[in-house]
């Protein structure tokens, strides 16, 4: 897009008067290409102009991270430190434990959530009773409705030792207590189990509208042909829903540094030491780093190893996916 | 404090480049709420365009020609029923007619509170004057930043009647680098000191009956309770408050300094005789094994519920509900909630145990808990500070700011403020959270707090309260950020588990901690707090 | 959706299928309902009774009072219901346009720079700038400051649902495209014509996720519009309503507010209940889209 100072006028002249799509197959010139795809264009610009303003534009304050905050000084007038505010985060040792927690429960989520939200869209789209669809589907949309601040709330009253609803059931029959805010290692299966109860109706929509978008002649025809149910949805609906979740998954892939706050937070609470080992992450450490001592640049720091770990992750699997179906790439 | 506290609201900055940018449009339509009470005719002449335009060259003598707006950051929600809004329009009738100016809070919500006001000042807007404390809102942290206005020069000429009413000792005690930043409010007496609440008919049913003066008196309370009202967890305590420093209040001379460590106190100075000194109750002495041992102890007797940690209910309601026996908090809670008692559990005779009882060690509030600074982008500093004096000296409207107007949130009675007979607690309540000079000279005493404070527990501490030793040490963390952050997380992470005995064998627990700290940074913190102590020392006796 | 007629025999594997996917869904549907149903019974709980015997199912003190302290100025909270309607409207309508338009750009094969701006678009979602010059660029060089378009701008539109718009509208055939082309038909005509119609499931799919985004929104809310606006989005009332309550009873900083009896827990429930309810009768209503979806697609075959 830079070099179309080299277009003269009567080439504009002529391009404009060219079939568009004739144009770009012939003229290879930045310029005639630009006048090609004009209305194209046109119709993405306020998108980008909104991408500009309001991501682009703040971007350069990532340089927060460096620096020794000063507010009369302004960020470009702040002393620069080099790393400083990434010192607090190795000091202990603690890094890679939190990096690897992060990862996997991310990579948990990503992966068995997709499996369930596709599951589900499938379930659905096989059920034949309007109704309990209808009805099925609003409920499982409530939960995403519900803060993580209730979600802990709830959890707790069904889960506390000493009033829960789970231990009273199980003084009812007759059994033995437990005690699960003392035990690490259920808290795994909690909250991957939490996870999945309140993303699944959300996240299945996507499925289910790809589903939905699936041409019926040809479901048609395969069962014309014979194809059972099974094999209806091993050949023809998991292959169309395949672009969706690649999608789906480069998404998720670039913040798989980025962990869920609200959900660890609120399930784990900010105190119980003993659930740590498996349930903290770089959102909860860092919580506890900056409370008492709130710092923007420590934060952004924070940030920008997140996201230049995104990063990485994703130019390669964008890469992988590139070798491997190549219309599926996302850029 | 709860939902998401975003990491969102930690991440990054951009440019500040303030000067032009206007803002004046929407913070200026201000009272939204009561178009009928401000209606006076002198209100109007003035003409309320002019708001972020006036020039603060302009003031070489007092000209108060130009109508201004004055911002005021203030902590906390706006009441929504409409009492405010009338109470200022009330207090901007009498600032338009003294100073020319207009008066407008500037409310920091409760719902993410650190993010919002470190937001404020980070991101250079024009606030004019800001409600700070050097304890809990990091006010030398954000002064070293570069957040506030130098008010050496201002300060006698725009606001003469706070500069010659606060002494030279407690304006030294307000400077950064040499430089005023802040206006103390050190006019108003209050005890922040924490200690246990405890019913006293309860004690006085196990057999206490003087009031109790240590750890062991408070532990024979709640057994009493835990083996006698089975209803009733002794102390059903949220974990988010730390009660480590009440112990090392309670048993050593030990001062608390004025460096937030995060969850627990890593760091203290000897004692009052010896504050230049750096200790530490957890390295130093057994104060923390002692503590760790203490509390597994409670824990085993079922003192609190098996998951404390993970407890997010309130102790206070349950205490007014009689479900538990023993709350945690400063002498000022105390004072309002004897009263409350008194009226929901009629009887219940709420006692306080102030943990400086055992051992006599306690320290005068630092003045600078409380006060105002002016923005560092303020445009007109010469104004906000006039009208700061007003708001801290001027009687009628320090009283209107601070109780509402006289007949509708409060009438005098006997020298003691009451609520009127036909006052309706929805449509009449009225607060404006001004922290920022607070003045006895001025304050009424008021039926909602126990009368007998002064006799009891005030006189106490008169007793033994000793000065505070830090009012001039501002401790420059640069050098030690890393590694002060560390150890935040530290505590964090380890200490709630072993204030509630829930980290399993104390010593072991303590000793896991101890080298956790030490590789955050412990000795080079440590180092570093000394060397900024011998300083301050030399500067306090040289 | 397969029409009845259509399923010429019902097969074991069909039969096994459905089975399953009623126990499963079901099940589900189920497990999202009950803490739903907790949390209403909660809401109508005292809170002496929360205090002691934790949630339940069927209140065991009866109370309003939450209620009555959320519905204590009724004027305030229609008025922030009216204002997060109209923002969701709003900004559902025109985000969703953008959206469409800019993803059916996006996956044409012949669009020259297609690739480079998917990319520019994503790349967003990698790094962001942060919180500080976020608000320096809305409150003061955009000067939206206690003006519903800074809640109203950033929720337009977002990195995901464009490329995921993108690739629905490449399950439209590009013949179609390039038959209506030859007929003289320009860019903007065609997607406004031909390919819009075509896409309704897609679109009931994002302008919901964008219509939820607005409707939970109450960060931004925070940050740009002051509390002397009288009326500000309807999560970010509830929100006040509860963490006020939250913080005055436990902040040390506090101490002069006056203590109240607040019903802090059942409080939390019934925020809940009040900002859920209306949503989960926008569902079904949507969902009509997902089905006339079909029909339009088979009628194109």
């Amino acid at each position: 897009m830079s070099a179309s100072s080299s277009a003269s006028p009567s080439a504009a002249a002529t391009a404009a008067a060219d079939r568009p799509a004739l144009a770009a197959r012939r003229g290879r010139s930045p310029f005639r290409m630009l006048v090609a795809n004009r209305t194209l264009l046109l119709m993405c610009f306020p998108a980008i102009a909104f991408f500009v303003i309001f991501s682009y534009l703040p971007m350069p304050g990532l340089y927060l991270a460096f620096i020794q905050y000063n507010y009369t000084d302004g960020i470009f007038h702040s002393p620069f430190v080099h790393w400083q505010n990434f010192r607090f985060l190795v000091m202990t040792g603690d890094l890679w434990r939190l990096t690897f927690n992060t990862i996997a429960y991310n990579l948990v989520f990503i992966l068995l959530g997709n499996a369930v939200q596709i599951a589900v869209a499938i379930f659905l789209n096989e059920l034949r009773s309007r109704w309990f669809k209808k009805v099925a589907q609003s409920l499982m949309f409530l939960p995403y409705f519900m803060s993580f601040v209730l979600i802990g709330l709830i959890a707790y009253n069904i889960l506390s030792y000493d009033y829960g609803l789970l231990n009273g059931f199980l003084k009812a029959i007759g059994a033995d207590p437990v005690k699960t805010y003392s035990n690490p290692h259920i808290w795994p299966f909690i909250i991957v189990i939490t996870f999945l109860w309140q993303s699944t109706g959300y996240g299945s929509i996507v499925y289910f509208a790809a589903v939905m978008g699936l041409d019926s002649e040809i479901v048609e025809a395969s069962q014309i042909d014979g194809a059972n149910a099974l094999q209806r949805i091993r050949y023809i609906v998991l292959p169309w829903l395949k672009p969706t979740f690649i999608i789906l998954l480069l998404f998720s892939l670039g913040g798989v540094l980025r962990g869920n706050f609200g959900l660890f937070y609120n399930l784990v609470g900010a105190n119980n030491t003993s659930l740590y080992a498996t349930t903290d992450i770089i959102e909860t450490y860092v919580f506890r780093s900056l409370m008492t001592n709130f710092n923007f640049s420590m934060g952004s720091a924070v940030s920008l190893y997140q996201s230049v770990f995104g990063f990485f992750v994703v130019l390669s699997a964008n890469w992988l996916v590139k070798r491997l179906s190549p219309e599926n790439s996302l850029f | 404090m709860t939902k998401v506290k975003k990491l969102g609201a930690l991440i990054p900055a951009l440019t500040l480049a303030f000067g032009l940018a206007a803002c004046s449009g929407g913070g200026g339509n201000g009272n939204s709420g009561s178009p009928s009470a401000s209606t006076a005719p002198s209100t109007d002449a003035g003409g309320s365009s002019a708001s972020a335009s006036a020039s603060p060259s302009a003031s070489t003598a007092i000209d108060t020609s130009k109508f201004v707006k004055i911002s005021y950051v203030i902590l906390g929600d706006k009441p929504k029923n409409g009492q405010f809004e009338k109470v200022m329009a009330e207090v901007n009738k009498l600032m338009k007619e003294k100073i020319n100016a207009e008066l407008e809070w500037k409310w920091v919500e409760w719902a993410d509170w650190q993010t919002k006001y470190n937001l404020l000042l980070a991101s250079g807007d024009p606030v004019d004057l800001i409600t700070i404390g050097t304890d809990w809102l990091d006010t030398w942290g954000n002064a070293q930043r570069g957040a506030f206005m130098n008010l050496d020069d201002l300060l006698p000429k725009y606001a003469p009647i706070t500069w010659n009413s606060i002494p030279q000792e407690n304006w030294d005690q307000s400077k950064y680098k040499g430089k005023i930043v802040l206006i103390p409010e050190d006019a108003y007496t209050q005890w922040v000191n924490h200690g246990f609440f405890y019913r006293g008919d309860w004690a006085k049913e196990a057999g206490i009956t003087e009031p109790i003066k240590d750890w062991d008196g408070i532990e024979k309370y709640l057994q009493y309770i835990k083996d006698n009202k089975p209803d009733v967890v002794p102390w059903d305590v949220n974990p988010s408050d730390s009660t480590f420093g009440g112990w090392v209040n309670s048993y050593t001379q030990e001062l608390e300094l004025p460096i937030s460590t995060g969850w627990l106190p890593v760091f203290t100075a000897k004692s009052s005789d010896d504050p230049y000194t750096i200790v530490s109750p957890i390295f130093d002495d057994d104060s923390l094994l002692n503590y760790a041992t203490k509390m597994k102890s409670w824990a085993d007797k079922g003192f609190w519920r098996e998951d404390v940690l993970n407890f997010k209910g309130d102790t206070r309601t349950e205490l007014k509900g009689g479900l538990t026996g023993m709350d945690q908090h400063h002498t000022q809670t105390f004072g309002g909630l004897r009263v409350e008692m008194d009226r929901n559990q009629p009887g219940s005779e709420l006692q306080m145990y102030p943990f400086a009882r055992t051992s006599g060690n306690l320290l005068e509030l630092s003045i600078t808990h409380g006060g105002t600074s002016v923005g560092a982008h303020s445009k007109n500093p010469e104004r906000a500070l006039m009208a700061y004096d007003l708001i801290r000296n001027d009687e009628q409207i320090y009283r209107l700011l601070n109780y509402g107007i006289e007949g509708v949130q409060y009438e005098i009675k006997d020298g003691k403020r009451v609520l009127p007979a036909n006052y309706d607690q929805d449509k009449d309540s009225f607060y404006s959270d001004f922290w920022g000079g607070r003045n006895d000279k001025l304050e009424i005493p008021s039926d909602t707090v126990w009368d007998q404070l002064p006799t009891t527990l005030y006189a106490e501490y008169d007793k033994i309260k000793k000065p505070y030793p830090y009012g001039q040490f501002v401790f420059d963390k640069t050098p030690v950020d890393a590694e002060l952050t560390a150890i935040s997380q530290v505590t964090g992470e380890m200490g709630p588990a072993i204030a509630f005995g829930k980290a399993g064998d104390p010593a072991k627990a303590v000793e896991a901690f101890k080298a956790k700290l030490k590789a955050a940074g412990y000795d080079k913190v440590k180092a570093e707090l000394q060397k900024q102590m011998d300083a301050y020392k030399q500067q306090m006796q040289g | 959706m397969f029409k009845e007629r259509t399923a010429i025999r019902v097969d074991g594997s069909t039969v096994f299928v459905r089975v399953v996917g009623y126990g499963v869904i079901g099940f589900f549907a189920l497990a999202c309902l009950l803490p739903f149903l907790l949390v209403i019974g909660t809401s109508l709980t005292s809170e002496r009774s929360i205090a002691r015997h934790g949630f339940n199912l069927w209140p065991r003190e009866f109370s309003t009072f939450a209620y009555k302290i959320v519905f204590q100025n009724p004027d305030l909270i229609i008025g922030s219901y009216y204002v997060t309607i109209g923002i969701t409207a709003v900004g559902t309508i025109a985000g969703l346009f953008i959206v469409a338009m800019t993803g059916y750009a996006l996956q044409r094969p012949d669009f020259h720079y297609r690739n480079r701006i998917s990319f520019f678009i994503y790349f967003t979602t990698l790094f962001s700038g942060g919180l500080v010059p976020f608000y320096l660029l809305v409150n003061q060089y955009l000067a939206l400051k206690d003006n519903y378009l800074a809640v109203l701008l950033p929720g337009l539109m977002s990195p995901f649902l464009i490329i995921m718009m993108k690739s629905f509208v490449r399950s439209i055939p590009h013949a179609i495209t390039e038959s209506a082309k030859i007929d003289g038909a320009g860019d903007f005509r065609i997607f406004l014509r031909l390919i819009l119609p075509m896409t309704t499931p897609a679109l009931a799919t994002i302008g919901l996720f964008i219509a939820i985004g607005y409707w939970n929104e109450w960060y931004n809310a925070m940050l740009f519009l002051s509390p002397n606006m009288k009326y500000r989005t309807l999560q970010l009332f509830l929100y006040t309503v509860v963490t006020s309550a939250d913080y005055v009873k436990n902040s040390s900083a506090a101490s002069n507010v006056p203590l109240r009896d607040l019903p802090l827990e059942s409080m939390k429930m019934a925020t809940a209940v009040v900002a859920t309810g209306p949503v989960i009768l926008l569902y079904p209503f949507v969902q009509r889209f997902f089905i006339k979806g079909i029909t339009v697609g088979a009628v194109k075959g």
